[in-house]
């Protein structure tokens, strides 16, 4: 006899291609969820627009990463080299007209902090890495990276309710409905 | 998209024409002027007015390159289309052979450029080997050396101090000189009439299939490199020229960044333009915008990139014959000038492009194609005129002696210029657009391109 409590993470459904996924999700949009997702093993063009998802936040981030790069190359090179102890390389001024000697290194750290702004921008928006995932204790769910089409609807949405949902999903065309329960 | 997708149904079997009244208008009173202006232009370069003549000689390159830029980068994307084997561009396609089909006519403004009259103001070096003509040299050495005159021209040129360009010779010599201009006309025209010939001929063909397709993309390869020959000599010979002594090793390519960027700014124009009036509206897109947009972007970084590169190397290589180019450049009014073409050319457009959603907006992007234009026209006048004032000091110097970086009112000729070249490109231009089908309706992979989703 198991004693583990159990905490519901919502319903699991499976979809039979993408356009039907696609199709689905623009439904799942309509009905005004908004803690969802749906997981297939490719990209698909324009589910984003499908599942009404917002742009990302991550090109702003991204922007400002790059802009800091720029600044601390610039800052880098202008007071160690204009500032402290002026280097003079073949004649060229030392003021603020040797800027286009310091253009390479400016790119260089724009692309660099860009670069490390995407990845670790992109790991915390993703709240990764961690460790499982509550989806994993359902044992259809590892066909979502092989040959099938999954959307998840959450318990935590407000919108989410047994009944209802599950048969909005059934409605829309999911199959091997399944409600995902996690350990606790 | 995603809210209607265009199956065959919404395809006109017949194809859409242009039947605008404002576009035929328009092309009648550019043409018009056009032909005015062409005159009058004539007549002040090989008339008798020989301060006129040399004036506007400058003017005239620079107007004639920054059109040939936009022709030729028609081409190019036309290529660029075909031998990528892209789908997404198939609706904007004919707007690319469109505006390469113009490259033809460019022949009625550039053939002054092959004048002696003409010559004689622009290319130092072309007055220096008539000279040595003159006192019986040859017109050019190479195993065909001296077979012409008494005395050979490399030598004559060696004798009379002109090591550059006894150097130079197999490169600069009239002959050579006129078969590339020849050329460069022939070459780029047969390729774009050609590969316009085959897509228009798909739009009245009952049984279109893909032979077409795959023909203009076996026919787009090798062609890329007639493409990529003619604006990289046209440059050296045209613009690079005007100072012999000076070569820059990315001058073609600078060239080309500009030109690809700013061909990208007039097929966008053009899309919005037409949508505007009622054309395509089945077949592009935001979508198609968004990714035209993505291409002027890169095409800002491209240019910005290259043009660097260029200034980077001769500014830190120091090398005289060189940096001649940006001294003049980093003169008195022009560098400011240079400074400013920096932050308008680059970092504002950078900036602006890199929100998506402008890319999206049709207008707003147009708006943004308009201004990197003029940006172009800017980045155009930065690289032919500077050099008229040091010319003309050298071959009139009782009447410019005086002056420095720039001769007082010589830009009315640069503005006349411009506009007759520019009058002519837009009727030829309009022209062409009204000749065919607005969008290759029959093409397998309309449907795909008017889907399209990035």
């Amino acid at each position: 006899m198991s004693t583990t409590r159990k905490r519901v993470y919502g319903y699991l459904a499976e979809f039979k291609s993408a356009s039907a996924l696609y199709k689905a999700a623009e439904k799942v949009r309509d009905a005004g969820f908004s803690k969802w997702d749906c997981h297939s093993p490719y990209p698909i063009h324009g589910l984003d627009s499908a599942m009404g998802l917002k742009r990302s936040i991550l090109p702003w981030l991204v922007f400002f990463g790059g802009s800091t790069g720029t600044l601390t190359a610039f800052s880098l090179a202008y007071g160690t080299q204009v500032l402290l102890y002026p280097t003079v390389v073949q004649a060229k001024p030392v003021n603020i007209f040797t800027v286009p000697a310091f253009f390479p290194v400016m790119f260089e750290l724009t692309i660099l902090f860009s670069g490390f702004t995407v990845l670790f921008g992109l790991l915390a928006l993703m709240k990764l890495p961690r460790f499982n995932h509550p989806l994993f204790a359902s044992k259809q769910f590892h066909r979502a990276t092989d040959d099938a089409f999954f959307i998840a609807i959450e318990a935590r949405d407000p919108k989410f309710s047994p009944e209802a949902t599950k048969a909005l999903l059934e409605n829309i065309g999911g199959t091997n409905i399944e409600l995902v329960e996690e350990e606790d | 998209m995603a809210s209607h997708i265009v199956t065959s149904a919404d395809i006109p079997a017949q194809g859409e024409r242009l039947n605008s009244p404002l576009a035929s208008k328009v092309k009648l009173i550019s043409g018009a002027t056009s032909l005015l202006l062409w005159l009058v232009s004539m007549f002040l370069l090989l008339g008798p007015n020989d301060t006129w003549a040399a004036n506007y000689a400058y003017s005239w390159v620079f107007a004639v390159f920054f059109f040939f830029t936009l022709a030729v980068g028609g081409c190019f994307w036309t290529l660029l289309h075909n031998v990528s084997n892209s789908g997404w561009g198939t609706s904007v396609r004919r707007v690319m052979e469109n505006l390469g089909s113009v490259y033809p006519f460019l022949f009625l403004f550039a053939f002054p450029l092959a004048l002696p009259p003409v010559q004689k103001w622009l290319y130092e070096w072309m007055n220096i080997h008539r000279e040595g003509l003159h006192d019986g040299a040859g017109l050019f050495d190479g195993f065909l050396g001296g077979f012409y005159g008494s005395t050979s021209l490399k030598e004559w040129l060696e004798a009379h101090h002109h090591g550059l360009l006894a150097n130079k010779l197999w490169y600069m010599n009239l002959v050579a000189w006129y078969v590339r201009f020849a050329f460069y006309f022939v070459g780029l025209t047969l390729v774009i009439r050609g590969l316009r010939k085959l897509s228009v001929g798909q739009d009245s063909d009952p049984n279109p299939g893909t032979s077409r397709l795959f023909r203009a993309r076996f026919h787009s390869t090798y062609t890329l490199i007639i493409f990529a020959i003619t604006i990289t000599f046209a440059g050296f010979d045209w613009l690079m020229a005007l100072d012999f002594s000076w070569f820059s090793t990315m001058w073609g390519v600078y060239l080309f960044a500009g030109a690809a960027l700013n061909s990208m700014a007039v097929i966008i124009i053009t899309c919005a333009l037409l949508q505007r009036g009622g054309n395509l509206k089945r077949v592009v897109t935001p979508e198609h915008y968004h990714i035209m947009g993505k291409l002027l972007f890169a095409f800002t970084v491209f240019w910005a990139y290259i043009a660097f590169s260029q200034f980077f190397l001769i500014w830190y290589a120091n090398v005289t014959e060189e940096t001649k180019y940006f001294l003049i450049r980093n003169t008195g009014g022009w560098n400011t000038a240079m400074m400013l073409l920096v932050l308008f050319h680059f970092v504002v457009p950078f900036v602006v492009l890199l929100q998506a959603w402008l890319k999206k907006k049709p207008m707003a992007l147009t708006v943004l194609a308009v201004y990197t234009l003029v940006m172009h026209v800017f980045d155009h006048y930065l690289i032919s005129i500077p050099e008229r004032s040091i010319s003309l000091m050298n071959l009139m110097p009782e009447k410019y002696a005086h002056v420095q970086t720039t001769i007082p009112n010589a830009f009315w000729g640069d503005i006349l210029a411009f506009l007759t070249v520019g009058t002519g490109f837009l009727f030829f231009y309009l022209r062409a657009l009204g000749q065919n089908n607005l969008y290759p309706n029959r093409d397998p992979r309309l449907l795909e391109s008017a889907n399209v989703s990035n």
